[in-house]
């Protein structure tokens, strides 16, 4: 089975997706009640997770629900019944025709691009050299800061969940050495970067109440 | 389900979070509408993980290579990271429109032009 066909039961779960997240998006940006535009975002990310599971990035989708549904779109909900600014109160700039433009523009540019890169070119280099190469290591040889022998997934595991299905085997294993491998010093910084905003949004939050 | 269509949408999404960003003047709306932008983005990293031509998963003869799978899910691990500074970005936001909030009783983005008391 090829990865990059798709069977027509995914498409169509492809497009209820999009347009749970598009249409609840559309209402987050319109709606006059600015609780009822928080709601409308929690269903936003959930068509946006809905997404992630059908591009078959599990760990991903789980992640977006955990992260997005439960934590982010509570923490709106409580600001905005804590502003006490609910009805009425999400007004719009005096001229939202311009910004309408500007995003249309934007987008449009965006759609543009996504359709006229001819992508199938970049398809060209499915063979394993090009990745190799990409990947900057060969495939036959490890990569030069692994012990000799060392590799994430077997191959035969790979080659017997994954290609048969078309779509990859143990994502989320994948990702989790990645990120304390590949990508340790980005791992570490996030991490500082979440630390130093939390304590920061307390700061904040604690200024204000004392003065 | 093609590639172009993963990023007519995340496009799509894009452009509405940034209507809101321009247009609200909720600061809280504001917020909403960037984190629609960050979801955009995430599914654009998400849809090239899942359209990165693997050797050995493309025409599904197998094997694949360790080296292939890391290369295919490097943009997963782009969204985890764009979901972790989305996530730092909204605690702050948030704190600082209830701040502003305290401060002038309005979460106006229009009134709130200086950061001075």
């Amino acid at each position: 089975m090829n990865l990059f066909e798709v069977s027509g039961s995914t498409t169509a779960a492809f497009w209820a997706a999009s347009a749970l997240a598009i249409g609840a998006a559309v209402m987050v940006v319109t709606v006059k009640n600015v609780f009822r535009a928080s709601i409308f975002l929690a269903f936003s990310f959930i068509g946006v997770a809905g997404l992630y599971f059908v591009l078959s990035a599990e760990f991903i989708g789980i992640v977006q629900i955990l992260v997005y549904v439960g934590a982010v779109s509570v923490l709106v909900a409580f600001a905005v019944m804590l502003v006490r600014d609910v009805s009425g109160g999400n007004r719009s700039i005096g001229k939202p025709v311009v910004a309408l433009v500007i995003a249309a523009l934007v987008g449009a540019s965006l759609i543009f691009v996504a359709y006229e890169t001819s992508w199938q070119r970049i398809d060209d280099i499915a063979n394993a050299d090009a990745v190799a190469g990409l990947a900057g290591t060969y495939v036959g040889s490890d990569a030069p800061g692994l012990p000799s022998g060392e590799s994430i997934v077997s191959a035969a595991g790979a080659d017997a969940l994954g290609a048969q299905r078309g779509v990859f085997a143990d994502t989320t294993g994948v990702i989790g050495t990645l990120l304390i491998k590949d990508f340790l010093l980005a791992f570490e910084i996030i991490g500082m970067v979440l630390t130093a905003a939390l304590i920061g949004a307390l700061a904040i939050m604690r200024e204000r109440r004392t003065t | 389900m093609t590639l172009e269509n993963v990023l007519l949408v995340s496009a799509v999404l894009f452009a509405i979070g940034l209507y809101g960003v321009l247009s609200r003047r909720n600061a809280v709306t504001v917020l909403m509408s960037l984190e629609l932008m960050f979801n955009g983005v995430v599914v654009a990293a998400v849809a090239f993980s899942r359209f990165t031509p693997v050797a050995g998963l493309v025409d599904g003869a197998g094997p694949v290579t360790t080296q292939g799978l890391r290369l295919a899910l490097t943009g997963q691990v782009f969204a985890v990271f764009i979901i972790a500074v989305a996530a730092a970005e909204v605690a702050l936001g948030l704190a600082l429109v209830l701040a502003l909030f305290r401060h002038r009783q309005s979460v106006e983005v229009t009134e709130a032009a200086t950061m001075r008391n």
